[in-house]
């Protein structure tokens, strides 16, 4: 709680340092606001409160997630240098809006009612329909901004048609409430409530980019600047997760058995669909976002085999996914700096010249693909294992085969960078902060890889 | 929750409909019938008070407009946070009146920045 | 006070849930069919007016305050939302000059 008051703040402290022409100390700050937060929220470890009137419930789930997210905001501040400035001179309004978007995944993430729920999805989503059109004489990035905007305030019209429909039945936004009435009810729910929730669920696919609802999420993710994607689907998409693993933990588990079939439909379609696009892309942003639609699937496994471990695997993956990705963005950002473009051939040959990066790259599409002795491998492993516990044999099955499918479209680019030789000699430099960035990435995925007891305790 | 209106005490607004639909009806047939009827190149054009038109109504306007027009409805719709707390201005007290500042201090730091950004500025 | 509940309370709460539930699908048809990004985004307007109707309606039936408060919250946001969607429009219309659906197919694959 007192994270998301130094985050306002500050935000609001670099609008005006942005107006004064600070821009120096715009990022530093940022970062130093940003770590003040995490060891705010990691001193209230285990204490449980409450706050604003049982509107927000700063438990752990929340502590991790909030973590999480925070520290995947420095990874992608400390890249920020250098890459906003080329955009325009706005750099304060970005940063702050950045910082804006976090305070609305902190409500997110520790929400104890669903106006919360809302007012956070909001001041997240809000934020990035800016971000997501910053290169303003760019059509692609023109289009991704509204096409995110329409698509983003339609499912919050869904979202919001079930929050009201949820209400009427039970007269209570606060999820305590709500589950205790669901408890009492003994599984038997009214027609208006169960429609309440499939609202709910709607809304929320749209915003974890879960197909049928994904078509918005592939042409957002390529237009939007790459600094900005890589926000977008790590952040963005880790705390739309949490938000939908939250409402069910807390409010709807005694319905779930209910929306088994739903969530299952939906886990088996986006895998598929993620997957088999995934594999016909050209360029190595779309084969991102499309790569980002299937991990969405393997976390509505988590979901769909809702118990006590679900919140500490879908962490898991969330934090596998999130490292893995910004180190992505952060390598075809330079790459693209380099040779103007995002498909596959523009990594040809990049083992030869700059052997670091490419083994960073390769590490974190090793972790995206799941292959063992990386942070990828155990997150898959521990969704699948409480998907087995419960009986969900043949979507793992389904899950498992795609993930072999997935390699393919992963390693077409470790071959490129590997086996093809480059088209020219030229160099990638890196500042000090893109070095530090890609360096903490490729450790901490190994080290999650190979110990991963260090979060797996946690909740 | 049984009604307690009947489908004949909505006879008052279907009343109210016809009258409204018939004098207007009744008002343009008398004048149609009523009036002479001259047609010269200058009544058929658009009327706009006496002056001569110029141009299309569809003409683009200075963004200028749009970005104070989208300014005042942001400011203006915050306003509706201070209904609940005006109606319980006692019940709260002294913690409500500083809650209420520390809102009115955010709308104030983003006009402060919003004048400083020189987004009110028309020159 | 009491009288405006009791006023609301007059028609049956099934009344306001149609009523909202069509509102809410006008919307969601406008957002679907119409071309021009304007419209589509009053469509969307319209979702969360309903919305904000069914809210109310329940709210004054259960005769707790909650919902209507809610209410204020999706009505402050909706202003916010109208002023990025606009000034995205706003942006759009000076690059294309249209404000048509149809430029969104330029990203494909």
């Amino acid at each position: 709680m007192t994270g998301i008051i130094i985050i306002s703040l500050i935000a609001i402290v670099i609008l005006f340092l942005g107006l004064y022409k600070l821009d120096k100390a715009i990022v530093p700050l940022a970062v130093a606001a940003l770590l003040a937060a995490i060891t705010s929220y990691a001193l209230a470890w285990n204490t449980n409160i409450y706050y604003f009137n049982n509107m927000l419930f700063v438990d752990n789930f929340a502590i991790l997630f909030s973590i999480l997210t925070i520290a995947t905001t420095i990874l992608i501040l400390l890249l920020s240098p250098g890459y906003f400035e080329k955009i325009s001179s706005n750099v304060a309004e970005y940063v702050a809006l950045i910082l804006f978007s976090l305070v609305g995944v902190l409500c997110m993430v520790s929400y104890n009612n669903f106006s919360m729920l809302f007012i956070g999805i909001e001041i997240m989503s809000i934020s990035m329909y800016i971000m997501a059109g910053i290169r303003k004489k760019d059509l692609a990035s023109n289009e991704a901004a509204l096409k995110y905007f329409l698509m983003g305030s339609f499912a919050t019209g869904f979202l919001l048609f079930g929050i009201a429909l949820v209400y009427g039945f039970t007269g209570s936004f606060n999820l305590e409430t709500i589950s205790t009435l669901v408890m009492e009810s003994g599984g038997q729910a009214a027609a208006l409530f169960v429609a309440g929730i499939l609202f709910m669920i709607v809304g929320m696919s749209f915003k974890v980019s879960a197909a049928p609802f994904h078509f918005w999420a592939p042409d957002v993710y390529d237009g939007a600047p790459s600094l900005v994607t890589s926000y977008m689907s790590s952040v963005v998409k880790t705390a739309s997760f949490a938000a939908f693993i939250r409402m069910f933990i807390v409010a709807f588990a005694g319905v779930i058995h209910i929306f088994t079939p739903t969530l299952w439909a939906l886990a088996a379609i986006t895998i598929i669909v993620g997957n088999v696009i995934a594999l016909y892309q050209d360029t190595f942003k779309r084969m991102l976002a499309y790569s980002s639609i299937s991990h969405a699937g393997y976390m509505l496994i988590a979901i769909l085999a809702l118990g006590p471990d679900s919140g500490n695997a879908i962490f898991y993956y969330a934090v596998a996914y999130s490292i893995a990705s910004v180190s992505a963005f952060a390598i075809l950002i330079k790459v693209k700096a380099l040779k103007n473009s995002e498909s596959f051939d523009a990594f040809n040959g990049l083992a030869k010249n700059n052997p670091k990066s490419a083994l960073a790259l390769t590490i974190s599409m090793c972790s995206l693909a799941g292959i063992p002795l990386t942070a990828g491998f155990f997150g898959k492993f521990f969704i699948f294992t409480i998907a087995i516990n419960q009986g969900f044999y043949w979507l793992v099955g389904l899950a498992i085969l795609n993930a072999v499918v997935a390699f393919w479209y992963y390693f077409r680019v470790i071959i490129a960078m590997y086996m093809k030789s480059p088209s020219s000699d030229e160099k990638i430099e890196y500042g000090f902060s893109y070095k530090l960035v890609l360096w903490i990435a490729a450790i901490a995925t190994l080290l999650f890889g190979l110990l991963p007891g260090i979060l797996s305790g946690l909740l | 929750m049984e009604s307690n209106f009947l489908p004949s005490d909505y006879f008052p607004i279907v009343l109210q409909l016809l009258a409204a639909i018939g004098f207007v009806g009744l008002t343009m047939l008398a004048t149609h019938l009523v009036g002479p009827k001259r047609k010269t190149k200058d009544k058929l054009e658009t009327f706009e008070c006496g002056i001569e038109q110029q141009g299309d109504a569809r003409a683009p306007i200075s963004i200028k407009y749009f970005l104070v027009a989208i300014l005042f409805v942001l400011f203006d719709v915050e306003v509706i946070f201070m209904y609940p707390w005006a109606v319980n201005f006692r019940e709260m007290g002294m913690q409500g009146l500083m809650e209420m500042f520390v809102f009115i201090g955010l709308l104030l730091a983003g006009f402060v920045y919003i004048i400083k950004k020189g987004a009110l500025d028309w020159e | 006070m009491e009288t405006i509940v009791q006023n609301i309370q007059t028609v049956p709460l099934n009344n306001y849930i149609i009523l909202s539930s069509v509102l809410f699908v006008i919307g969601v048809l406008g957002v679907m069919i119409r071309r021009n990004a304007i419209i589509v985004f009053m469509s969307i307007e319209l979702m969360l007016n309903a919305v904000n109707l069914l809210l109310a309606a329940f709210s004054a039936f259960r005769g707790d305050p909650a919902g209507q408060i809610f209410v204020f919250f999706i009505m402050a946001v909706a202003a916010a939302e109208v002023a990025v969607g606009l000034a995205i429009i706003v942006m759009i219309f000076r690059n294309t000059r249209s404000i048509d659906i149809n430029f969104l197919n330029r990203l494909k694959g």
